[in-house]
């Protein structure tokens, strides 16, 4: 057993969060404040190869393994919420599942350009009436001619309002009794695709979040990722690797929140002595240090489960679980540590505690997560 | 005091004669000073070694700041510094000479040249050395540098080749005064000039129109990153130029474009001894301490009473720099 | 052109502090990076290679962990790698570092027609071992260059030194060490560090590869030595005070009437 990061993946951290204390860290609160996603540093992004972390290099990815995609997502995460949540979506939720399912001539059409980042990639599922209830999803793909026509309404869609490419979920078989899903590659210029207002967001603001409408959308059959009916499938083995992403993510933050804790609780003063003289507040540190310990090594677990192709199901739900409450409780103890000044936005941990919370929501809230390990728990 | 077997053919503290910038550049001096603590140690004598053309004022100089003998090669192939043909010459002068020791100041041409001279004399040599005594016991030179940004000191020494070599931080040593009537031999050594066309110089031509002279500057204000931005770098210069002094700045901060590189203190760059350094904003990095350790007193403001820059000041304040500064800069404006 | 390029894998000097009770250096969350200049250094090297054609490699002196920053390199862009590593190298200083560094780019094939190094290390920082290395290939030298223009036979190079703006002319085979103005490295592309670790070789060289005796390398081929490492006493530490600014601002200009630099400014007005 070996709980180090291998020298390469030691490597890719350093080379990532230089890059991100470089260009992401000081565009970071800029982001926040405006709503704005900054499409020069996403295109510097692509030349480095952040949108095919892990698609092989022959489909113009970077070919990393699991626990180097977590490190990755962590560490841009660390600088800004909103470019680790596009880097994550895309990657493991938008490209990856054309990449698992996709036929060659759609590795070849969709996957190369989403790697190479010249198309960003969504993962359209959830509906007005459709959210930890994916199964009650409305949008419908009728039959027509070689073809399908897609009506319905996508909302929450991270990265809608730049993406290029879309997974979209809909039903080819509505009857009661044999409800089925099929995905399909959508492209943004195609005619009955249009997008919404950009989402206004409690936090991750900088994700062009938005919501994605189909009326009449006719699209080939080669577009059709996978056979009909096997959504639910993809969908769910996509969500599983989904989780890991979501999981660094969390963790990016919450390590984020405790260094500037650190530094705060240094140079603040009360009473006479430094904030970090006082045992209570040693003992909050040491607290946070230990969560996101216990986060790092739980992600990594799953990662490398992932990347041996061995079942990881239950331990991919318990690193989002859990990293997903550490994100949002040290990044709540350390708004608290900071105290008036960190309720203000000239400090960052504000953003960290607004951008933590929807960890706990998307790609399956926590609820569900529990739900999924104690299926694990109690299967025959 | 005993002498080690090899030392019987080595004899004699030589020093390379570095005298360009003559007037700002003193190293040479400090050298010759020091050569003669050394030199009086191991009973010996301070040579001085010149090369170049037209140099013999320089010569004299280095007789009325202390050198016993002063070594010249003067003629017109050795106009400027060459690093190739002084190895050449050197060495063969070092060969037919033999000193004990031999040391050269740690400007940038000393060290482009010393290590390149030791190689083909195939001895030791120690860079930038803050510190150098004679060990009582074996007589060997203990050399003194810094290591890891200058928080650690390493003793070093050459114990079994010859010259044992150093180059020496400027300023660390203090100069005898001129002394007019000081007696010392001036010698011309028979040597052949062979030039080494390899490397020529075609065109040469001082740095900087505007000089920031940081290391003659009675009073330093130095500036990090925890100021801030390039508009706090202001309150600096004004209050630098209220009392005779100059500004600095850590590299953090050069990095950040907010001052320009001549500014900068520390390992990499200068080293100063003011009366008086105000540092703020700067944590108190290894390699930038080491810059600013020999001025007189030390002031240091910091927001993070943790800071490491503590250690190293006179006075400490914490808080924040730019309120400070601020109303030090008013208070002194009106007593001024 | 063809050309050597060396570097070191040293520790990341910010980051490191000091155990003052047992006078060591703590490296544990200590990373390890490429000596910065020389990573400039080998930034320049691929700027030429890629505008003159030729092969870039990359050697490095050190203990076999130095390979993660010779995949670094090979991920930058360099064509070739050699770790030169053994036991025997160990203790070693600049002149034994720079006979074995000579001795192998003498061995590279085709022999390279420049040998381009970082000025200078962030932890030894004595800049020796580049001309060492010039003057065991008799290779002409130039220290802290920062611009390089190539003329067929020759190269035009900048420099400033002792407060002088030089430039010269280096016939080639040469050597040039580098300063921070030369160029700036560019970001590594996720991809290229992946395929530098699975992909890509390093070549390892150990003593007999190279043809030395253990006498000539390490310790032993050391001609210093060194007594003792250690921290110098606490310099000073006086007081140190926080309150409201004003507070502090009266202290402060207290001590400096003291010290009589307020003074003179008054005599002078």
């Amino acid at each position: 057993m070996h709980l180090e990061l291998s020298m390469k993946q030691a490597v890719i951290r350093r080379t990532v969060r230089k890059f991100a204390e470089e260009r992401l860290s000081p565009a970071a609160g800029e982001m926040d404040a405006t709503a704005r996603f900054p499409l020069e540093i996403a295109g510097e992004m692509a030349d480095l190869h952040y949108f095919g972390l892990e698609i092989p290099a022959e489909y113009g990815g970077a070919g990393l393994d699991t626990v180097s995609y977590a490190v990755v997502i962590e560490e841009i995460s660390r600088a800004s919420g909103a470019m680790g949540l596009c880097v994550c979506v895309h990657n493991s939720v938008s490209a990856y599942p054309i990449y698992e399912f996709g036929n060659e001539d759609q590795r070849r059409g969709f996957l190369v350009p989403m790697a190479k980042g010249q198309k960003i990639g969504t993962f359209c599922l959830t509906e007005p009436n459709a959210g930890s209830d994916a199964s009650a999803l409305e949008t419908i793909a009728t039959r027509d001619g070689d073809g399908y026509v897609l009506n319905g309404n996508k909302i929450f869609v991270t990265n809608g309002a730049v993406s290029g490419t879309n997974l979209i979920f809909a039903l080819t078989n509505p009857a009661p009794e044999r409800r089925e899903f099929t995905v399909f590659i959508v492209e943004s210029d195609r005619d009955g695709l249009e997008k919404g207002p950009i989402e206004d967001l409690m936090g991750m603001r900088g994700n062009p979040v938005c919501p994605i409408m189909l009326s009449d959308c006719r699209v080939p059959e080669k577009n059709r990722l996978g056979g009909e009916g096997e959504g639910m499938k993809i969908a769910l083995s996509t969500l599983n690797g989904g989780r890991i992403g979501i999981a660094s993510q969390a963790l990016g933050i919450a390590q984020a929140s405790l260094d500037v804790s650190i530094k705060y609780a240094r140079e603040r003063r009360q009473f006479g002595q430094s904030l970090s003289d006082f045992d209570a507040v040693k003992g909050v540190l040491a607290d946070m240090a230990t969560k996101i310990d216990a986060a790092r090594l739980l992600i990594y677990r799953a990662s490398y489960l992932r990347a041996k192709g061995l079942d990881h199901g239950k331990e991919s739900a318990t690193a989002k679980l859990y990293a997903a409450g550490v994100g949002v409780e040290v990044s709540r103890a350390g708004l608290q540590m900071h105290g008036g000044y960190g309720y203000t936005k000239a400090y960052p941990i504000e953003r960290y505690y607004r951008d933590a919370k929807v960890c706990e929501i998307y790609e399956g809230t926590s609820e569900v997560q529990r739900i999924v390990i104690a299926r694990h728990l109690t299967k025959k | 005091m005993k002498k080690m077997q090899t030392d019987r053919n080595y004899e004699g503290i030589w020093i390379f004669g570095d005298y360009r910038n003559y007037f700002q550049n003193r190293v040479t001096l400090q050298l010759i000073s020091k050569g003669k603590e050394l030199a009086q140690a191991l009973k010996t004598e301070v040579t001085v070694l010149v090369l170049g053309n037209r140099i013999h004022q320089y010569a004299m100089e280095y007789v009325a700041h202390g050198a016993d003998v002063v070594m010249v090669v003067d003629h017109p192939r050795l106009k400027d510094y060459h690093v190739e043909t002084y190895t050449l010459l050197v060495a063969k002068m070092v060969e037919s000479f033999r000193p004990e020791i031999f040391l050269a100041g740690a400007t940038a041409f000393g060290r482009e040249f010393f290590p390149r001279l030791a190689k083909r004399l195939r001895t030791g040599l120690s860079a930038d050395c803050v510190s150098l005594e004679i060990d009582s016991e074996s007589g060997l030179l203990v050399q003194t540098t810094p290591a890891f940004g200058g928080d650690l000191l390493a003793e070093i020494v050459t114990p079994d080749h010859r010259p044992q070599m150093a180059t020496v931080h400027p300023g660390v040593f203090e100069e005898r005064v001129h002394d007019p009537l000081a007696v010392g031999r001036i010698v011309y050594p028979e040597l052949e000039i062979e030039a080494d066309e390899r490397v020529q110089l075609m065109r040469t031509r001082p740095e900087q129109v505007r000089k920031v002279n940081l290391e003659d500057a009675p009073v330093v204000f130095a500036g990090g990153r925890g100021l801030g931005s390039m508009e706090r770098f202001q309150v600096l210069f004004d209050l630098a130029e209220l009392l005779g002094g100059e500004v600095g700045a850590t590299r953090p901060a050069i990095l950040s474009g907010w001052v320009e590189d001549t500014r900068l203190l520390g390992q990499t760059g200068k080293s100063v001894k003011p009366r008086l350094l105000v540092t703020a904003g700067t944590s108190g990095a290894l390699q930038y301490t080491s810059g600013i350790q020999g001025a007189e007193a030390i002031v240091a403001i910091n927001r993070d009473p943790h800071a490491p820059i503590f250690k190293i000041a006179d006075l400490g304040l914490v808080g924040d720099a730019h309120a400070i500064l601020g109303l030090l800069l008013e208070k002194l404006r009106k007593r001024l | 052109m063809n050309i050597a390029v060396c570097i070191k894998q040293v520790p990341d000097i910010p980051t490191i502090r000091m155990d003052r009770e047992r006078m060591t250096v703590i490296r544990e969350g200590v990373e390890s990076v490429i000596n910065p200049l020389d990573g400039v250094a080998l930034e320049a090297a691929l700027g030429l290679r890629d505008t003159w054609g030729g092969n870039v490699t990359v050697l490095s002196m050190g203990p076999p962990q130095s390979e993660e920053a010779l995949r670094e390199a090979l991920a930058r862009g360099a064509d070739q790698a050699v770790l030169l590593t053994s036991p025997a190298f160990a203790g070693a200083d600049t002149l034994s570092t720079s006979h074995v560094l000579a001795t192998a780019i003498a061995r590279l094939n085709p022999c390279p027609d420049l040998v381009l190094c970082g000025r200078q290390t962030i932890d030894s920082d004595t800049g020796h071992v580049g001309p060492q290395i010039a003057e065991e290939l008799d290779f002409p030298q130039v220290c802290g260059v920062h611009e390089i223009h190539v003329e067929t036979d020759a190269l035009v190079v900048k420099q400033v030194s002792d407060g002088f703006l030089n430039t010269l002319r280096v016939s080639m085979p040469a050597l040039l060490t580098v300063s921070q103005g030369l160029s700036v490295p560019r970001h590594i592309p996720l991809g290229d560090l992946e395929r530098a670790f699975s992909d890509r070789k390093v070549i390892r060289w150990g003593l007999e590869d190279l043809g030395l005796q253990a006498e000539e390398v390490g310790l032993m081929g050391s001609a210093t030595r060194v007594w003792r490492l250690y921290t110098p006493p606490p310099r000073r530490r006086g007081e140190i005070l926080s309150g409201p600014p004003h507070r502090l601002v009266e202290h402060l200009i207290t001590m400096l009437e003291a010290m009589g630099i307020l003074d003179e400014e008054d005599a002078n007005g």
